[in-house]
């Protein structure tokens, strides 16, 4: 069961809301349904959110991504469409069982930190337990706790406003934390810091999530951001979906044009890793196997150089054709001596940044091992510079304008229900510096 | 000659709109409908202000006692005890009204054979040792054991000792030196100015109210200090639940603001007429009126107060879960409180305003100094009352200017810098 679960949403505000959502779903554009005196902040939005994941929901401004956050957690009523919290439609629950869902199951951090300027750090980071109606004492340890996770021990008697906005911003995730929920909310949390603490705060963000295991719906109208976050994004733009996918797929496989200028100036080396990038390993040589053999299968692949891999794919090394060539007109029975087994080996969530250094040492194509130390793929260097290149377009159309030959959109939306339900990615995308994240 | 000059003036005559009969006949007919709410009212009202009076100009024991007492229990509710000091207050209560009504404790001490309270009427003298005292000093025997036994904080046992010491030195002073009470009350509103507002309002209550009791006014000026505070404490009372709705809900809003500037721009004088028709010549009307008068700064405040709270703040407690009256108690009150104190200041300001013309309904105090004073040209006199009106205005507003400092919102304010 997904931990959130939008399907159909529409928030239409103004006062015919329900006849524009008639011509949405006709396939409309908002700007058409203009004239009816309402705004459509979002628009036929579906998408699930995995136990566990970061799902962040990219777009400009404008493109409806608070409104559709707020009715993740029922501050805004949707005006058609359904959310689903742990299995629980919220858009059917009354006053009261609303905010139980809220208190127990959605946290929320605000862009502007909301902060309440009348209490210490320390009773702002239990309040969500205060509203609970946990005893004092109790509330106050597991807001220290929570303080403590995101490194502000010691600052909890403090006010809100005798600290900077960083750390404002980590009281207002402690808030969240400590309000012990397994989903937080994020509207564009980290949009009111400077770029450095930016950066400080989506790895500590990596981090708590790795350990604390949260579901979190990240909004932020920053690509660079999304695609750090993201396990999977949501692009929006004028309220609809655009696309969803790993940041791996929004990059190599735009659904349109639009979304393709937009990751268009993207660090494509930060976010793809190598197992967006690796090819298949061919051919492989089975260490029992003879010279001879091996010779041969490298003459009909072509190749200068195999790895050598046993029969549960485990990689032993790889051989060279000038070697083993060498060792058949010697008359060696096998390839005993002949393997090298220093190859450079990369696991399969390193970023592409990261693999041009040992791949300019190796005279090897990049080995693609995974947890087990089985071969899962390879990278030659000529894979690796033809992945700085962003994928062709082929449509010559300018991706702003609306009349764009793009599929329309209405069409889209079964292919993007079909992209929410695939499985993850093999492996999640390496962002940060320190390379993978696991 | 032209034609337009010919025609006779053309002279329409509307007919005359009887609004003061219709006025009036509403007024007849309210008066007559809801007669006794309004003699209770009246009686609640009056009741007050001579005890507020009562208090000001010549404190009885009983009255000082509790008092002291009151400040004991605000201590402990603010540590987080308010529940034995309630019950404390409960019981004296109880116990005060049985009393007020049908004698009950002077009946129980009288049938005392208490050697205590025989040497009590002894020092004394039997008119200060009254059933209503003995209950007070109960109270605040309560309260001080209370505050020994049930918290562990040194500042609060300094409160329930300092209120304790500083009652016996006005008993010692006024029973057994014989200071005047009004030299007492004086010296109690310096130490308060001092307390809340620093040295420079304590320097100029002293002199002021110096002035008042050397110019012979101090029996005016408290009488109009009661009227001020039990009108302010009306409006207050009724203004705030009135400011939130209108902040809520932008209907009552739209509906509110025009009564509020209606309100505000009819003349005083105007609400005394139906003032007098229902309750008569005396305080009361002119403490309606004044409530009238005063209240519209109350409500205004109070709606911009809440409504300036910031949206996300709001947000962020509806995204933990909290119920709307939670919100409104922790976060828009708290944070709206200096805003709402700016409102009470100016409905302070504005009740002083209509003391005058309180005056001239038979409101008595300072007001009818000055009204008295205009009637008979008599210069000296309507001066003096103004003066002792200015030097209330000042330590009044200064005083509660000084409280808004210590609203959430303005500490947290200050933090910032
Ligand atoms: N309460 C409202 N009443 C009317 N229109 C609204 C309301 N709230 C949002 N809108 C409109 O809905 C659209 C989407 O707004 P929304 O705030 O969801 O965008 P956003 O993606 O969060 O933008 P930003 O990055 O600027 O925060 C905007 O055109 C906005 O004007
Ligand atoms: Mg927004």
């Amino acid at each position: 069961m997904p931990a959130v679960r939008a399907e159909k949403l529409y928030k239409v505000f103004g006062k015919r809301a329900s006849r524009a959502v008639e011509l949405l779903s006709d396939g409309r554009h908002r700007d058409e349904i203009r004239q009816l005196n309402v705004t459509a902040a979002v628009i036929d939005v579906s998408f699930e959110v995995r136990a566990g994941e970061i799902f962040v929901v990219m777009g400009l401004s404008g493109s409806g991504k608070s409104t559709l956050i707020r009715m993740l957690n029922g501050l805004l009523e949707p005006t058609s469409g359904t959310v689903e919290i742990d299995g629980t439609d919220i858009t059917r629950l009354s006053g009261a069982a609303l905010r139980q869902v809220r208190s127990r199951k959605i946290s929320m951090v605000f862009q502007h930190f909301a902060l309440f300027p009348h209490r210490s750090v320390l009773e702002n980071a239990a309040y969500g337990l205060e509203v609970r109606g946990v005893p004092r004492e109790e509330r106050l340890e597991k807001a220290r706790h929570s303080l403590g996770l995101v490194g502000l021990a010691g600052w909890e008697d403090r006010l809100p406003q005798q600290l900077s906005g960083g750390m404002q911003q980590r009281v207002g995730l402690a808030r969240a934390l400590a309000a012990d929920t397994d989903i937080i909310l994020m509207d564009e949390a980290f949009s009111a810091l400077d770029p450095l603490i930016r950066r400080d705060m989506q790895t500590q963000l990596l981090e708590l999530q790795a350990s604390l295991g949260k579901t979190i719906v990240f909004i932020t109208h920053d690509l660079n951001e999304a695609m750090r976050l993201g396990d999977r994004i949501c692009v929006l733009r004028d309220g609809r979906v655009a696309q969803i996918g790993t940041a791996e797929e929004i990059l190599n496989d735009p659904a349109n044009d639009y979304v393709a200028q937009f990751v268009e100036d993207v660090d494509r080396t930060r976010v793809l890793t190598a197992s967006s990038v690796m090819e298949p390993p061919i051919p492989v040589i089975d260490p029992g196997h003879g010279p001879r053999t091996a010779l041969r299968t490298m003459r009909e692949n072509q190749t200068v150089s195999a790895f050598v891999v046993r029969r549960n794919r485990q990689l032993v090394g790889a051989v060279r054709e000038d070697a083993i060539g060498e060792a058949v007109r010697t008359g060696a029975t096998d390839l005993a001596g002949l393997v090298d087994t220093a190859v450079e080996r990369v696991h399969p969530d390193t970023a592409v940044a990261d693999l041009f250094h040992q791949a300019a040492e190796s005279p090897y194509p990049l080995a693609v091992v995974d947890d087990d130390g089985r071969l899962v793929g390879v990278i030659p260097r000529v894979t690796l510079l033809a992945a700085l290149a962003p994928p062709s377009t082929e449509s010559p159309e300018p991706a702003e304008s609306p009349e764009a030959p793009e599929s329309p959109e209405p069409a889209e939306s079964p292919e993007d229900a079909d992209q929410a339900t695939s499985p993850p990615a093999s492996g999640a995308l390496a962002g940060s510096d320190e390379g993978s994240r696991q | 000659m032209t034609a337009a000059t010919m025609l006779a003036p053309l002279e329409i005559t509307l007919p005359k709109a009887p609004v003061g009969a219709w006025f009036e006949a509403a007024i007849t007919w309210v008066q007559l409908t809801f007669k006794p709410a309004f003699d209770a009212i009246g009686e609640v009202i009056g009741a007050s202000v001579d005890t507020l009076a009562g208090l000001l100009t010549e404190p009885s024991a009983a009255q000082l006692t509790v008092l002291a007492a009151a400040i004991v229990a605000f201590g402990l509710v603010r540590r987080g005890r308010p529940r034995p000091a309630a019950l404390a207050v409960a019981v004296w209560l109880v116990l005060a009204v049985a009393e007020g009504a049908a004698g009950v404790a002077a009946l129980a001490i009288q049938n005392l054979p208490a050697p205590l309270f025989l040497w009590a009427m002894g020092l004394f003298g039997a008119d200060y040792v009254d059933p209503q005292l003995v209950l007070a000093l109960l109270l605040l025997a309560a309260l001080v054991a209370t505050s020994l036994a049930a918290t562990r904080s040194a500042a609060q046992w300094r409160l329930a000792g300092g209120s304790s010491a500083a009652l016996l030195a006005l008993f010692v002073a006024q029973h057994i030196l014989g200071v005047q009470p009004a030299l007492l009350v004086m010296l109690l509103f310096t130490a308060l100015a001092l307390a809340v507002a620093g040295w420079r309002l304590a320097v100029f209550a002293l002199l002021g109210f110096l002035l008042i009791i050397s110019m012979d006014k101090w029996e005016a000026a408290m009488s109009s200090l009661a009227l001020i505070l039990v009108a302010t404490a009306v409006a207050v009372v009724i203004s705030v639940p009135i400011g939130i709705l209108a902040a809520y809900n932008d209907r009552a809003s739209r509906v509110v603001k025009p009564v509020l500037d209606f309100m505000q721009t009819l003349p005083a004088f105007v609400y005394l007429i139906p003032a007098i028709s229902f309750f008569g010549v005396g305080q009361v009307p002119g403490i309606i009126a004044t409530v009238i008068f005063a209240m519209p700064p109350g409500v205004r405040l109070t709606e911009l107060g809440i409504r300036q709270v910031d949206k996300e703040l709001i947000e962020a407690g509806e995204a933990f879960g909290a119920p709307d009256l939670q919100i409104l108690r922790r976060i828009q009150l708290p944070l709206a409180l200096a805003t709402i104190m700016a409102g009470v200041n100016q409905v302070i300001m504005l009740s002083l305003s209509m003391v005058v013309i309180a005056g001239m309904v038979g409101a008595g105090g300072l007001g009818n100094d000055v009204y008295t004073g205009i009637a008979r040209s008599d210069v000296a006199l309507g001066f003096e009352g103004g003066i002792a009106v200015v030097v209330l205005a000042i330590f009044l507003d200064r005083l509660t200017g000084a409280v808004t400092r210590f609203s959430p919102a303005a500490r947290a304010q200050r933090a910032a810098r």
